[in-house]
């Protein structure tokens, strides 16, 4: 009888024990995201990842400084930048398997608040990442007057009915030669055209592990010499489709350009 | 130690059998304000504060107003706030209200270039149109105050304005027959704080809407455009006139500060720069809505001038060069270089933006 006893304690004990090791909790394994569980025996897919895009601008490669005729433009203009604003829209993020992660639906950028420099993403789901693309302005499906009301850049960014309505995509504005000459280099679609662009830049990126931040660099020189040189005038040219689509083609080539760093 | 243990039975006990004999009295009704959760006995005090909201409808093509979340609209809110606008109460001697320097026949406005305190000084702006505020993001001709609360706290106690002291207007307000009630209604306070009162005249304040000119209609379909006023509107939307860029969309404003070229340096008011202390922003001043313009002469941050057509021969013949003047004022020195009929047309264009019912309402 007591060995009868002894045999069944010991089953009981063993099987108990060997329970505890097989218990199974749920969570997030990844030591490089956000939310690690560190108790987690299996890996639910919960995981969540945070990065960090910066909008910087330069001229010849130098970090803009405003309010200074020290530049010179491939039409051998002297000029300064007293405003540049601008709008991307549809940020997003590929993976290989072809899915796409919205960021951000439109972000608007000016040099005179440093705070719309940085967009902080939260919570995505996967710590790899192929490409990054964005539009330069607002696709005609969304450059429609009065479309965004509640934005800060509503009321100044607002582009008139009279030509084309909707928003300006961009104000760069300052003098140029001499300091009496003002130039504005407003884009926006006009007449009915969408001059809007995107850019895909193809990256392999893997935010795990670290504090990621991708920059998004405008060299504003690039918007006025390849492959068009475009010379400053003080002629507005918001109606004027043919220097539109000179920015446009200079603006694809390579006014924006991406890389990233790991803190 | 028996003893003790006795004495401490004894003591329990009597506490117990107090609290028992002795219910808390209060207000039993948890809708009321004042509702203690652990009142037993219904004393006849509770307090039932109750305000109605007050909406404010968003015109066509305007954003949405945005309301600080600890100072939501009420009608209780609104009327109070109208009757301290109104009242020479705020200032130190009870000859100035608001309203003296913002009278509404002239969209809120004050006819003269500058206005004149209760100590008869003169201040060395024009003061601003009360057309709109809500939407505003900022206040004052430099942006000096970030919300209608902030700025309706400092004419009260400016020397040249009406030179009062909110110590003193706070206990004016307290004796006085009618305005604890009015405060008790709007905010349910028993002692009136200077927070209140300007939190009252922002409310009222943000009721100034005007979005019924001839132009709304127009856009409405209710009415048409001479063709001079269509001419007008045209250039005024062309970069030919430039007017839009800071004076564009319903609102007829951008929110933002510009040098608009009226002067040479160096200057005698830096606006903005004041502020920031950014050189950058010297002579820069906050873009006025054009809604109702032709009732708010004088024009600009100093009311140098006393019509619209001064104010679009400024802008025709050029402007003057300066570090900080705008960009957008392209042709400094040459100017838009418009036709006669053109700044006829640009005027009568900007007539149209005129709301009389904003003017005569209440």
């Amino acid at each position: 009888m007591k060995r009868i006893f002894l045999v069944i304690t010991t089953i009981l004990l063993v099987f108990t024990s060997c329970k505890k090791e097989e218990e199974i909790i749920e969570g997030c394994t990844d030591t490089g995201s956000v939310n690690y569980n560190t108790n987690a025996t299996n890996d639910n897919g919960s995981c969540k990842y945070n990065l960090s895009l910066n909008f910087t601008h330069t001229i010849n490669g130098n970090l803009l400084e405003t309010n200074q005729m020290i530049y010179s433009n491939a039409a051998s203009q002297n000029y300064s930048v007293q405003t540049l604003r601008y709008l991307l829209s549809d940020i997003k993020l590929h993976s290989e398997n072809g899915t796409s992660t919205l960021l951000e639906e439109v972000h608007y950028i000016t040099i005179s608040d440093p705070t719309t420099f940085t967009l902080d993403i939260q919570d995505l789901n996967s710590p790899n990442y192929t490409g990054l693309s964005f539009t330069m302005g607002l696709d005609s499906l969304k450059n429609v007057t009065n479309n965004y009301l509640n934005e800060s850049f509503f009321p100044s960014f607002s582009w008139p009915d009279f030509m084309g309505g909707g928003y300006h995509y961009m104000q760069l504005e300052g003098d140029y030669t001499t300091a009496f000459q003002g130039y504005a280099t407003h884009t926006g679609g006009t007449g009915g055209i969408d001059f809007s662009f995107t850019k895909n830049f193809p990256i392999s990126l893997n935010i795990a592990n670290a504090n990621t931040t991708v920059i998004i660099n405008m060299e504003i020189n690039n918007w006025y010499s390849n492959p068009n040189i475009i010379t400053l005038t003080t002629d507005g040219i918001m109606n004027n489709a043919n220097k539109q689509s000179l920015l446009k083609a200079n603006g694809i080539t390579d006014v924006f350009s991406l890389f990233y760093h790991i803190n | 130690m028996r003893k003790q243990a006795l004495l401490l039975l004894c003591s329990v006990l009597f506490f117990a059998c107090k609290k028992d004999l002795a219910p808390i009295r209060g207000c039993t009704d948890n809708t009321a304000v004042n509702y203690n959760a652990y009142a037993i006995v219904d004393d006849g005090s509770c307090n039932f504060f109750s305000t109605t909201p007050f909406t404010i409808e968003t015109p066509y093509g305007f954003p949405e107003m945005s309301i600080p979340s600890n100072n939501p609209m009420t009608v209780e809110g609104v009327s109070l706030g109208e009757k301290l606008f109104k009242d020479p109460i705020l200032s130190r001697d009870n000859t100035q209200a608001c309203i003296n320097c913002h009278q509404q026949n002239f969209s809120f406005s004050d006819p003269n270039q500058y206005s004149t305190g209760i100590d008869n000084i003169q201040g060395i702006r024009n003061a601003s149109a009360l057309i709109n505020i809500g939407w505003n993001t900022s206040y004052n001709w430099d942006g000096s105050s970030l919300t209608l609360e902030e700025q309706a706290f400092e004419p009260v106690s400016n020397p040249i304005e009406m030179h009062n002291d909110w110590n003193v207007v706070e206990s004016t307000l307290n004796s006085h027959a009618d305005y604890p009630t009015l405060f008790k209604e709007a905010f349910n306070i028993d002692y009136i704080d200077s927070n209140y009162v300007v939190m009252a005249i922002a409310q009222f304040e943000r009721t100034l809407i005007s979005a019924n000119s001839k132009f709304d209609k127009y856009l409405r379909g209710e009415t048409q455009l001479t063709a001079s006023e269509l001419g007008g509107y045209a250039i005024f939307n062309s970069e030919k006139g430039d007017c839009f860029h800071c004076h564009g969309s319903q609102m007829f404003m951008d929110n933002l500060f510009h040098n608009n070229g009226l002067d040479l340096e160096p200057f005698t008011d830096l606006g903005l720069g004041k502020i920031t202390n950014n050189a950058s922003d010297n002579a820069k001043f906050k873009t006025p809505t054009l809604r109702n313009t032709e009732f708010s002469a004088p024009y600009m941050h100093d009311g140098r001038f006393s019509t619209l057509e001064e104010v679009v021969e400024h802008y025709n013949s050029g402007g003057e060069y300066s570090l900080t003047v705008d960009p957008l004022m392209k042709k400094l020195g040459v100017g838009l270089q418009l036709t006669n009929q053109e700044k006829q047309d640009l005027v009568a264009f900007l007539k149209t933006l005129t709301d009389s019912d904003f003017i005569t309402e209440k």
